[in-house]
């Protein structure tokens, strides 16, 4: 045979046998990526699966406080720091636009698909053991309501997505009504009540029933069904919950978890830390927290004011007087800044838990609720548990002599409640609910001169539609022509 | 079964329809013997061209013998042959070879004329080539005269301002960053639109694995029709790489060598430091003012003003440090090779070896290449002839830690080093309100970022001349890439004092089968016909192991590797992914008497990154060319040497995605139930089952003219490309849980005209030529898949939109008409929330007296709209010189950079963008300028104020030469020696108004995704200024 015969023919043979390896060209498996095809197999990828909606909330939470805390009066933004968007809200100048907003939909809904993604695909594994089943769809129901709560306390109704949906589906779903997204939250809340096991079976940091119960209370509150608000805020008394005798041991690394936390997202320092550590520090850090800090806000003269002498609460708040880092030795200065997450951690990745429910939250809840059921004596009794914790003593407490009438009681309540809960996210959402957005946000008190005594002062147009904020409209835009609708103002 | 394995089928078959061919060819007479003769007679004589010249390299060969050799660099030549008369061949590239009879030992000298058909350029297109006369698309050529001798460590810099519509801009400096090169426009918003670099035949290079010094000539395919062939991933164009081959004769040694200097182009606009001081009192003042503070009070020392508002003392008491001077250093670049090539008729080589080393101005970056090339090509018979690429290199390179802005816009008042050794911050002369970044030297020195790169690039063919015209070629070529980077931060360096360490190790195999066919026959005497097919398969598989220390966990400063820290789990790990690409091809080619040309392709291309039912694309194309300077008409205008008019059509595609994207993916989220770090999972991309190509689809109407016996030629083309089917991350609507979606959605359009003219002004002995080129491209959105706009807004504001009818990516935001000068005009004036005197006033478009996103307009884009380039080459006696131009125009940087020399709390300032600021009512500045500093960052931000013209000229090389008389030479025993100074932007000119490094440097990349932010530029290194003096020495 000739010899190029050979050639000939070996290099054909090659050629066939390489397109005969189309197969293997043209379909690899991909060795370093699940897919949503070869997922959800197991009980412990749905386990998996419930921590990634965890994952959600603890990634979204520590700048939660852009939209929940920096509209109303207890910061302000520094100028050494520049946000996108947060100046609008630190001035009430919210718009559609505004990319702040607009992340927090995105983020949260994303939250959603996961626990969705969780429930839609729970029946697929078959070795679960125990009560596991019960309690994965317990959390992804808690987590989903979590999210739907944060949702309808910022824009009112908003899409009600309890599936997984394509994306044409979900260019035509409109926005439900509140009362629909509200039914949905005690549902899923209920479900998970019923599911979840209680904390002591479970990873501090995963919801269990006390947390379900507490939820659904406060989710009662906001709809100011008190009947209900008792019941299940009376429940969550029944977990073993408990205030610890010190408020800064809140705030403390070392007593992190404790009886009073009821729902904490779990952090560790530097490698799955939180920014809110050192969001707040002066941009030259703080001696033993941080070498250098983000500045981003500052705490306003308008809530530091409040505090009274003695009110434990004020040092683990706010810090008054600063010392640069690079200067020990010079003398403090004026320099109030807050200080509620400031410990020793990590630049941006604090491990610091930050608390989701904690049960002052729920006597105060409670305090409410007894009032509005014409229990003011039972009422003050919860208040004065906070305050008293406060201050270490009694002398404090309220009396019924002081509280002469409803308004005076919201009044006292919505001071204890900015006090306890300060930069944790409650003051907007309690002056929104009260209907005080319009009357107290008409000024702000910011930096406070030490010598002469004066603060900054600013002035504020608060409107009634502020309650809601707008829908992003890069969301609207999204959506087939006329499906999801602006709310009013905007 | 058709749909996907036609090509498959088809070529099979005509592959199998050769074999018969073989043995025909085979049974041809093959191998002549050598004689054996005595040899005594001397023949010496001098070879010239009919001009006069002497000709060197000409190969002298006694008929019917293999006794042979060639002319030395004088033309002369020395031969002995047997004591019988005969006959000596001459021949030489681009002559008309010679016979001449001997009868006896003595002088034969000789001229040869030239041969006008083989002078002919020959261009290398896809998998094969052609005549430069016989090209039907647009295709641009540059062959490496002294490419080479341009100082830079990488390629492409050579290519900048010679090539029309194909744009070369440095955005980086630092050394060895690649270029930008893009080829008429981008097209792409996800997919890239880096052109594919074809490097002898394999696609997928990089041009920063060659080195000048072994380039024979770049091509560059520019229109969809000539880049077709090279189907799915041609559509941002081709650029392929020739590189040299050794040639029949005696070894040629070729050294070449350079050596010199680079020094950034710097300015000298900072303030000194008692300026500093006085304008910090200014800013502090002005923001006490606005809060309403009694300015009255002293800077200093006063608790009545809050320490927010106080500036330091001892800001005047302090030095004066330029620290733009103090991280940049004029730095050595150097480049030697060496090189040999040789061979007989039947065994050819070319052996390369390149050292290159460029230390970069700014302290602590530096690149090194160290290659290797080597080629062999053996021709075992008539038939089978082999061929072997081996092309190993190894690079280096140290990289600056942070944009250049963070090393110059320290205060002046901190000193650059302590007597103790240790770097001082400037938060240690002032406890507060100044920049809390860590001293920009104790960054470059206590940063140390390594890329370690090692690549072979292999290749073996064979191939079968089976029977005249008929060849078939298969090669197995290998790209393998391995790198390594390291990089650790001492916490001396950083601005929070965490120490910090990785390091990762990536390798890349990249294997390609190619089997092709090519036939070529003129039949009759006006017939040219030629035909390729092609099947071709290639594999792509990467792994990736990637390690991180956790943060502050480095024990101590000295050991910078892993060893010495905690390793953080959450991001350490490996991965692994792969390609596929299976392709089949053809091309026809046909010319009727030079006259008419002719010449389609397709290519089929199945791809595994895209969904199930769409792998396979398909990548016509079609071109005709009219010689009409051939037809007979013609002949009676003897001015017009040439004149041709060409037409093409292609499609291209674009395959530049993620491996698996078209899969929902899931992936690692972390959480820490129980304080216990533990790796979640979710669905992190939404998924797209129907993913397929992004295909382009072009025409090109060009017209070569040369007139004047082809001293003046001038070339024009029009393109009009489409860029359909987007692979495009799509918004999708929030609530599915994901805000984008990749699809195959959107139009882009890129217009353009391009002219290129080649001009022999001078021929005698003063030669001069040049060669100009002008580019224009529009590129504009035409579909964006059912909404009209889509706008990407960064932290501070700026936003960048794509919207239907402009240009991809413009900047978008409000535009300032002047400043607010007092409380009143804030009050009258339709503002920003919270504006006051000093922010600027913008442009109430829609007129209802508020400024709110509707009264966004488009602020320009990124884009040049114009490019020019010159070359003009100089010869006289024994000095050439070459001088290279480049222009761009109308190109818009966002110079965010000068935000940070616009106050105390960031650092540095400029003279000319503080001192006519808004101040206060009193002193109102320019009028024009508002109250700038990062605290009003939120009243500008979204504005034209930092926008600048990028428009620029430079001289990009200038290039001496002398080549050394022959007498000397021989007495140096060379073959010819060349001495050079070449200097590269020693004459750089920018808009006035720009107060960036570099006219084209931009640091947030160019478009890459929809949330690109191309132009946006927060410091970017300078442009070069780098004379060097080199050496080519051949013996």
């Amino acid at each position: 045979m000739n010899v190029n015969k050979i050639y000939t023919a070996g290099l054909l043979a090659l050629t066939l046998a390489l397109s005969g390896c189309h197969d293997s060209l043209l379909n690899p498996t991909p060795e370093s990526v699940l897919t949503s095809a070869n997922y959800y197999q197991t009980a412990k990828d749905m386990d998996l699966a419930v921590l990634g909606v965890y994952n959600r909330l603890q990634s979204r939470k520590p700048s939660d406080y852009l939209l929940m805390e920096v509209p109303a009066d207890n910061l302000y933004m520094s100028a050494n720091t520049s946000v996108a968007g947060a100046p609008e809200l630190d001035l009430l100048a919210v718009n559609a636009d505004n990319p702040i907003v607009a992340d927090f939909w995105e983020v949260t809904y994303n939250g959603i698909f996961r626990a969705n993604s969780v429930l839609a695909n729970i029946d697929k594994p078959m070795d679960y053991a125990g009560t596991q089943k019960d309690q994965f769809i317990g959390e992804a129901k808690f987590m989903r309501a979590l999210f739907y709560f944060d949702l309808v306390r910022l824009f009112g109704g908003v899409p009600n997505v309890t599936s997984l949906i394509s994306i044409e589906d979900a260019s035509k779903l409109p926005r439900a009504s509140e009362e629909e997204i509200y039914n949905l939250i005690v549902e899923d809340l209920k479900d998970a009540i019923s599911k979840l096991p209680v904390q002591n079976a479970m990873a501090r940091g995963r919801a269990s029933k006390g947390a379900a119960t507490a939820l659904l209370g406060k989710v009662y509150v906001y709809r100011k069904d008190w009947n209900n608000a008792k019941t299940y805020l009376d429940q969550t008394a029944t977990f073993n919950y408990s205030l610890v005798p010190s408020f800064a041991s809140l705030w403390k690394l070392e007593s992190e978890d404790n009886a009073e936390i009821i729902l904490a997202m779990k952090y560790i320092d530097g490698t799955n830390g939180h920014s809110l550590s050192t969001a707040f520090i002066p941009n030259a850090g703080a001696i033993d927290i941080v070498n250098r800090g983000s500045e981003i806000a500052l705490p306003s003269w308008s809530l530091m004011k409040n505090y009274k002498a003695g009110d434990t609460r004020y040092a683990s708040t706010v810090t008054e007087f600063w010392v640069p880092p690079t200067k020990p030795t010079d003398t403090p200065m004026w320099y109030p800044y807050i200080s509620k997450y400031a410990v020793k951690h990590t630049f941006g990745l604090s491990g610091l838990d930050l608390p989701v429910l904690r049960y002052a939250d729920v006597l105060l809840l409670k305090a409410e609720t007894l009032y509005e059921l014409g229990q003011p004596d039972a009422a003050l009794a919860e208040l004065n548990k906070v305050r008293a914790r406060a201050f270490g003593n009694a002398t404090q407490n309220y009396t019924l002599a002081a509280i002469p009438n409803r308004e005076a009681f919201v009044d006292k309540l919505l001071l204890e409640r900015q006090l306890e809960f300060a930069y944790e996210n409650e003051r907007w959402f309690d002056l929104v609910r009260t209907g005080r957005l319009t009357t107290v946000l008409t000024k702000e008190e910011r930096l406070f001169n030490y010598a002469t005594k004066s603060p900054v002062t600013v002035q504020l147009t608060p409107q009634a539609y502020m309650k809601a904020f707008p829908v992003p409209q890069r969301q609207i835009d999204q959506s087939a022509p006329g499906v999801l609708t602006q709310n009013d103002g905007y | 079964m058709f749909t996907h394995n036609w090509p498959r089928m088809l070529c099979v078959l005509v592959l199998l329809g050769c074999s018969p061919l073989v043995s025909l060819a085979a049974s041809s007479p093959s191998v002549r013997r050598a004689a054996t003769q005595v040899l005594d007679w001397q023949i010496t004589g001098k070879v010239t061209s009919e001009k006069g010249e002497t000709l060197p390299g000409v190969t002298i060969i006694l008929k019917g013998s293999s006794l042979g050799t060639s002319t030395d660099a004088n033309g002369n030549y020395f031969l002995k042959v047997p004591e019988t008369a005969g006959t000596l061949v001459f021949s030489s590239v681009g002559t008309v070879t010679k016979e001449v009879a001997f009868t006896g030992p003595g002088v034969v000298n000789v001229a040869l004329n030239d041969d006008a058909k083989a002078l002919e350029e020959v261009v290398v297109v896809g998998y094969g080539t052609v005549k430069k006369s016989s090209v039907t698309a647009a295709v641009s050529k540059i062959e490496n005269k002294i490419l080479n001798e341009i100082p830079a460590g990488r390629a492409e810099t050579a290519l900048v301002g010679r090539l029309a519509g194909v744009n070369v801009s440095q955005t980086r400096s630092s050394p060895g960053s690649a270029p930008l090169i893009r080829i008429r426009g981008s097209g792409s918003i996800d997919a890239g639109n880096e052109p594919l670099v074809v490097i002898d035949g394999f696609p997928g290079g990089s041009l920063g694995q060659i080195n000048m010094n072994d380039v024979e000539s770049i091509e560059v395919l520019k229109d969809a029709s000539s880049a077709a062939i090279y189907g799915s991933r041609a559509a941002g164009g081709v650029i392929i790489v020739t590189t040299k081959r050794g040639k029949t004769g005696k070894p040629k040694f070729n050294f070449n060598a350079y050596y010199g200097m680079s020094k950034a182009r710097l300015h000298n606009d900072w303030l000194p430091v008692d300026d500093y001081y006085n304008y910090a009192v200014r800013y502090q003042n002005r923001e006490y003012a606005w809060i309403g503070g009694d300015t009255s009070i002293p800077a200093w020392g006063d608790p009545r003003r809050p320490g927010q508002y106080q500036v330091s003392d001892t800001v005047r008491r302090s030095g004066n440090t330029i620290w733009q001077d103090a991280v940049t250093q004029v730095a050595p670049i150097q480049s030697y090779n060496l090189s040999v090539g040789g061979g007989t008729e039947n065994v050819k080589y070319y052996v390369s070896g390149v050292v290159l080393n460029e230390q970069g101005t700014v302290k602590n970056t530096d690149y090194k290449q160290y290659s290797l090339r080597t080629n062999l090509d053996v021709k075992i018979n008539p038939v089978v002839s082999l061929g072997f690429l081996f092309n190993p290199s190894y690079a280096t390179r140290r990289s600056a830690p942070t944009d250049m802005v963070s090393l110059v816009k320290y205060p002046n008042f901190v000193g650059i080093r302590r007597p103790d050794g240790t770097y001082p911050k400037a938060r240690d002369y002032w406890g507060q309100n100044v920049t809390s970044q860590a001293n920009p030297m104790a960054i470059l020195d206590g940063t140390v970022i390594n890329g370690y790169s090692l690549n072979n690039v292999g290749e073996a063919f064979i191939a079968l001349d089976l029977v005249e015209g008929l060849r078939l070629r298969s090669s197995v070529g290998t790209n393998i890439a391995y790198n390594t980077s390291e990089r650790f931060q001492a916490s001396f360096a950083t601005n929070n004092g965490i120490s910090s360490g990785t390091a990762s190790d990536s390798r890349s195999i990249n294997l390609i089968n190619e089997n092709t066919l090519n036939y070529t026959k003129t039949f009759g005497t006006s017939h040219d016909f030629s035909a390729l097919l092609g099947a071709s398969y290639q594999r792509n598989t990467s792994r990736n192991a990637y390690m991180a220390a956790v943060s502050g966990s480095f024990n101590n400063d000295i050991i910078q590797t892993l060893n010495n820290a905690i390793i953080d789990p959450a991001s350490t790990g490996t991965t692994k992914s792969e390609w596929g690409l299976v392709s089949y091809f053809s091309r026809i080619n046909y010319g009727y008497k030079e006259k008419y040309l002719l010449s389609a392709s397709i290519r089929a291309d199945g791809s595994s990154r895209f969904g199930p039912a769409n792998k396979w694309g398909y990548f016509p194309s079609a071109s005709v060319a009219w010689r009409v300077s051939q037809e007979e008409f013609m002949k009676n205008i003897p001015v017009i040497d040439e004149l041709k008019l060409r037409a093409s059509y292609g499609a291209t595609g674009n395959f530049n995605i993620g491996d698996f994207d078209y899969l929902g993916r899931i992936s690692s989220v972390l959480y820490a139930p129980g304080g216990a770090l533990t790796k979640g999972q979710a669905q992190t991309s939404f998924g797209n089952s129907r993913l397929s190509w992004e295909k382009t689809n072009g025409y090109d109407f060009g017209l070569e003219l040369g007139i004047l016996k082809n001293r003046l030629n001038i070339t024009v083309d029009y393109y009009d490309k489409r860029t359909t089917d987007l692979l495009y991350n799509v918004s999708i609507p929030g609530i599915t849980g994901f805000t984008s979606s990749i699809s195959n959605v959107g139009d882009i359009s890129n217009k353009g005209i391009e002219l290129e003219i080649q001009s022999k002004n001078l021929t005698g002995e003063l030669k001069w030529q040049t060669s100009f080129n002008l580019a224009r491209n529009r590129n504009k959105v035409v579909d964006l898949g059912g909404v009209q706009e889509r706008i990407t807004t960064d932290a501070f504001g700026m936003s960048w939109i794509l919207r239907v009818g402009e240009p991809m990516f413009s900047y978008y935001g409000y535009r300032a008409i002047g400043v607010l000068q007092n409380a009143e005009q804030v009050k009258n004036t339709p503002v920003l929330a919270g504006s006051k005197p000093g922010n600027p006033i913008y442009e109430d478009l829609n007129k209802d007296g508020k400024i709110d996103s509707h009264d966004k307009v488009i602020l320009g884009n990124f884009q040049p709209k114009l490019f020019l380039g010159m070359v003009n080459n100089f010869g006289w006696k024994a000095f050439d010189l070459s001088i290279a131009m480049q222009a761009s125009l109308g190109a818009k940087i966002y110079n965010f950079e000068n935000q940070y020399y616009q106050g105390n709390v960031l650092g540095a300032m400029r003279r000319s963008l503080v001192e006519n600021q808004w101040w206060s009512e009193q002193e109102p500045g320019d009028g024009k300028t508002p109250a700038s500093a990062l605290s009003q960052l939120n009243f500008q931000g979204a504005s034209d104020v930092y926008i600048e013209d990028g428009s620029f000229l430079a001289v990009r090389n200038i290039n001496l030469g002398y080549t050394l008389p022959g007498t000397l030479v021989q007495k140096l025993r060379l073959g010819s020696c060349r001495v050079y100074a070449s200097g590269s932007n020693l004459i750089f000119v920018t808009s006035k108004s720009f107060h960036g490094y570099n006219p084209e440097g931009y640091t947030a990349g160019e478009i890459a995704g929809v949330g690109s932010r191309p132009g946006y530029n927060s410091g970017s290194e300078p442009v070069n200024r780098v004379v060097t003096f080199g050496i080519n020495l051949s013996f």
